[in-house]
């Protein structure tokens, strides 16, 4: 019966009499207790009664077998009123009023609440090995009053542990045994066990047991970690040393091992240092020494032949006095001498062709060729010194080339650069014949070159630029400053020429210049290049260029020959050298 | 520098002779396995000689197998039946528990520890037989009522379904105990066997047929007492300590 009442704003429920539960023990007795609640004139013992009814047949309602005297609104139901597994049904009654205040009905096996387990005690399993937790095996015994050992209930046990005073119980899983372990408690730590039981299968738990009290004092360890760590620092900090030691002391290798050096690009054949560091003419001749810089010229260049002038006895004595006259001139490199500058081939020394010696170079060796004043053999005039006379020489050599020598572009056989090889005392720079490296591409190149080419070596009549520009057929004649500068390294000079066959034969005015047994040889085609002497061979003739049987080692060589002269200079002899080359 | 561990021919060697070894390994533990006389399975022999060479379950194994039988039998239906509380009877006196008539009420059941003491063997044994023979339909049709009802989830339908065949095998284990029994003269042949024209149907008081919950409310009563009845039984029949 229930009761609202309002009071400031706050609802209270106040119960009238009622039941406050029923228990049983062991599932054999149980009792029942109730509260007068409000109504406190019904307090007073007698006033409230219970009545039971047991659902088995619909038996009347009886009043309660026992109220017991020491428990105040208490009944109990000892062993012969209760009846398992039998419906109950019970009533609160008012006998003077008449009202049934509370009504309640149950089975008593579920209001079984067994008595807690008696017994608790527990014993150490192990400490760790820190010392710092342990395990513990904590035993009971079933509550008396249950009737296990028959069977008649069956019970199941929860331990509860917590740290003492602490609000929270760690609880462990339902046993049906007496005893469990507990694991992981910390030592210097008390706790607090206790357990409890209910029947298996059913809900209600019943009352705790009281609590124990586990502590394991902590065991000072005499063995302490701290050394341990100790060694386990050190021992890193040696091996971390031990490795930069390692690391550094073998650098290079593990350099090579982790970072292999990448290979640097080669060309087969070819030193990189000297590339860095060689000298021009090294680099030419390393170069030229690769086949595949090499062109075939000679077998491209049909046109190009080598002379060589046979010579008679009498032009062999000659010849040899010519020769040696021609390299004592060369030697003595005074003036007004034909210079061949075996030097001047700074840097071709391997590309010595045999060059075709053209009749106009050859007439340019004779004597009589004055008209120089130039004390340095190799200064080479201005062209405007003798303009008329390289303009009739010109001409004249353009319709005359040499038979030997097929008419063939200038340019192929003209070098491209030349080399300054000494200078004038008027501040001139004489030059000296390049090397024949490249294939004829720059006309005005050639040009150049050819002027250059030219060497005024006697002080004689010179007309390197006229006959320069005459070599030049294509080319316009374009006098220079530099024009004059020119070396002659060469001559293709061979003892015929002095026995009087010039391979020259340029014009008539040329022909003074020129020795009278000289046959008018054809002209050879407007080319100015020179030649240097290279040997003598068993004939006894000059070889200008090296034959062509020869491997020609500069690829260029076929350009090297001889181009043709139309006029040669006359002043590259001197008139007693002429004297003596004619027969 | 090459980084290969062995030239090819060589490592074509070590995994050709790896595979061989490892396969004659396998070949041998199967023969041995096959071979071994012990580890092959093979069924016991039927014990029709008590004593010899057979071990033949003692009474007290035949019980101690039965009770604990019976004891999973009450945590199903318990299980079963707290779910059907919840589910459908929220407002739960703590208390009160509504009486319900259960069909096995008409068979006589001592309601108590004394009064099942006091019973005669042969007369719980036949209490405990008929309580089972009563739930073997009545499982059945509680199973097939939850099947069929959407509202249990299989493992529900499941579980009352293996309540229906433990019940039926418990039945079956305590004929056998009560067989043995009777074998070694501890029961009289006063053991009635049970008729099938006994089987009660499930009524309630009304006349319907029992809902689940009544169903699993009245199993697992019944349930509990068969488990009780068996540990009394045990405990009259074989002498243990202070039984």
């Amino acid at each position: 019966m229930y009761l609202s009442v309002y009071v400031n704003n706050n609802i209270y429920k106040l119960r009238g009499p009622h039941f406050t539960g029923c228990r049983s023990r062991e599932q054999e007795t149980f009792r029942c207790w109730w509260s007068a609640g409000i109504f406190q004139n019904l307090t007073e013992p007698g006033a409230l009664r219970v009545f039971y009814q047991t659902k088995n047949f619909l038996s009347e309602w009886q009043e309660c077998p026992d109220y017991t005297r020491t428990v105040k609104n208490e009944c109990y139901f000892n062993k012969t009123f209760t009846q398992i597994w039998t419906s109950y049904c019970i009533q609160l009654r008012s006998v003077r009023e008449n009202i049934t205040y509370d009504e309640a009905c149950f089975t008593v096996e579920n209001i079984v609440h067994p008595d807690p387990p008696i017994g608790l005690n527990w014993t150490l399993l192990n400490v760790s090995r820190s010392g710092l937790h342990f395990d513990v095996l904590v035993r009971w015994a079933p509550p008396p009053s249950a009737d296990v050992q028959m069977g008649w209930m069956s019970l199941v046990y929860q331990v509860q542990y917590r740290v003492r005073n602490n609000s929270h119980w760690e609880m462990l899983d339902l046993e049906s045994g007496t005893q469990q372990s507990i694991y992981g408690l910390h030592t210097d730590k008390e706790y607090e066990v206790r357990v409890r039981c209910k029947m298996s299968a059913f809900d209600n738990f019943g009352e705790f047991s009281d609590s124990i009290i586990v502590h394991v004092a902590q065991i000072p360890s005499k063995e302490s970690t701290f050394p341990t760590t100790l060694v386990l620092i050190f021992g890193v900090i040696g091996v971390v040393i031990l490795l930069v030691l390692l690391i550094f002391s073998q650098q290079q290798r593990l350099m090579v091992i982790f970072l292999p050096p990448i290979p640097a690009p080669k060309i087969k054949g070819i030193d990189p240092e000297l590339l860095k560091n060689g000298k021009l003419d090294q680099l030419n001749s390393l170069l030229s020494s690769q086949d595949m810089y090499k062109p075939d010229f000679y077998h491209e260049d049909p046109w190009v032949e080598f002379i060589q002038l046979d010579l008679d006895d009498p032009a062999e004595k000659n010849e040899s006095s010519d020769t040696q006259h021609l390299l004592g001139v060369s030697r003595s490199g005074s003036s007004h001498v034909l210079n061949f500058k075996s030097d001047d081939d700074s840097g071709r020394a391997s590309c010595y062709d045999p060059e075709i010696p053209n009749p106009e170079d050859l007439a340019s060796l004779l004597p009589g060729h004055s008209g120089r004043g130039d004390n340095h053999p190799l200064v080479s005039r201005s062209s405007s010194s003798i303009p008329d006379l390289g303009v009739q020489q010109t001409s004249e050599v353009e319709e005359t080339p040499i038979q030997t020598q097929p008419a063939v572009p200038s340019w192929v056989n003209m070098d491209f650069y030349a080399q300054v090889s000494d200078f004038t005392p008027a501040g001139g720079v004489v030059l000296s014949p390049g090397q024949l490296n490249s294939c004829p591409e720059k006309k005005k190149e050639e040009e150049n070159e050819k002027k250059i080419q030219f060497q005024l070596v006697s002080d004689g009549a010179y007309t390197s630029e006229n006959t320069a520009r005459q070599l030049s057929a294509s080319v316009p004649p374009s006098p220079g400053p530099e024009q004059g500068y020119q070396t002659f390294p060469t001559q293709a000079v061979e003892g015929n020429l002095w026995n009087g066959e010039y391979l020259v034969s340029t014009s008539d005015s040329q022909t003074p210049y020129l020795l009278p047994e000289a046959p008018p040889a054809p002209i050879l085609p407007p080319v100015s290049d020179y030649t240097v002497v290279q040997e003598v061979d068993a004939q006894h003739s000059l070889l200008l260029n090296p034959p062509s049987s020869q491997p020609a080692i500069c690829p260029h060589s076929p350009n090297k020959h001889l181009p043709a002269m139309p006029t040669m200079p006359m002043g590259y002899l001197t008139p007693d050298l002429l004297g003596n080359l004619t027969p | 520098m090459s980084l290969t561990l062995c030239s090819p021919t060589l490592c074509l060697y070590f995994s050709l002779s790896l595979g061989l070894s490892l396969w004659a390994v396998a070949v041998l533990l199967v023969a041995l396995l096959c071979l071994d006389p012990h580890s092959r399975v093979s069924s016991a022999p039927i014990c029709t000689h008590g004593p010899s060479g057979c071990h033949v379950p003692s009474l007290a194994d035949l019980f101690d197998r039965v009770i604990q039988h019976s004891a999973r039998m009450h945590s199903l239906s318990n299980d079963l039946h707290s779910e059907f509380e919840q589910y459908f009877l929220p407002s739960k006196n703590s208390i009160g528990k509504i009486y319900r008539k259960c069909h096995t009420s008409s068979i006589l059941t001592p309601n108590g520890k004394e009064n099942a003491q006091k019973l005669a063997r042969e007369e719980l044994t036949e209490v405990i037989l008929k309580l089972l023979m009563a739930w073997r339909d009545p499982l059945f049709q509680l199973h097939q009522s939850m099947a069929h009802q959407q509202d249990f989830n299989s493992f529900s339908s499941n579980k009352a379904l293996e309540m229906g065949d433990m019940t039926h095998e418990l039945r079956k284990g305590v004929e056998k105990v009560a067989e043995k029994m009777r074998v070694l003269g501890m029961l009289g042949n006063s053991v009635t066997g049970l008729s099938p024209a006994e089987t009660m149907l499930p009524i309630s008081d009304s006349g319907e047929a029992m809902s689940n919950y009544e169903l699993l409310y009245c199993f697992r009563r019944d349930s509990n007492k068969v488990q009780n009845y068996l540990k009394i039984l045990k405990c009259r029949i074989i002498p243990e300590h202070d039984c």
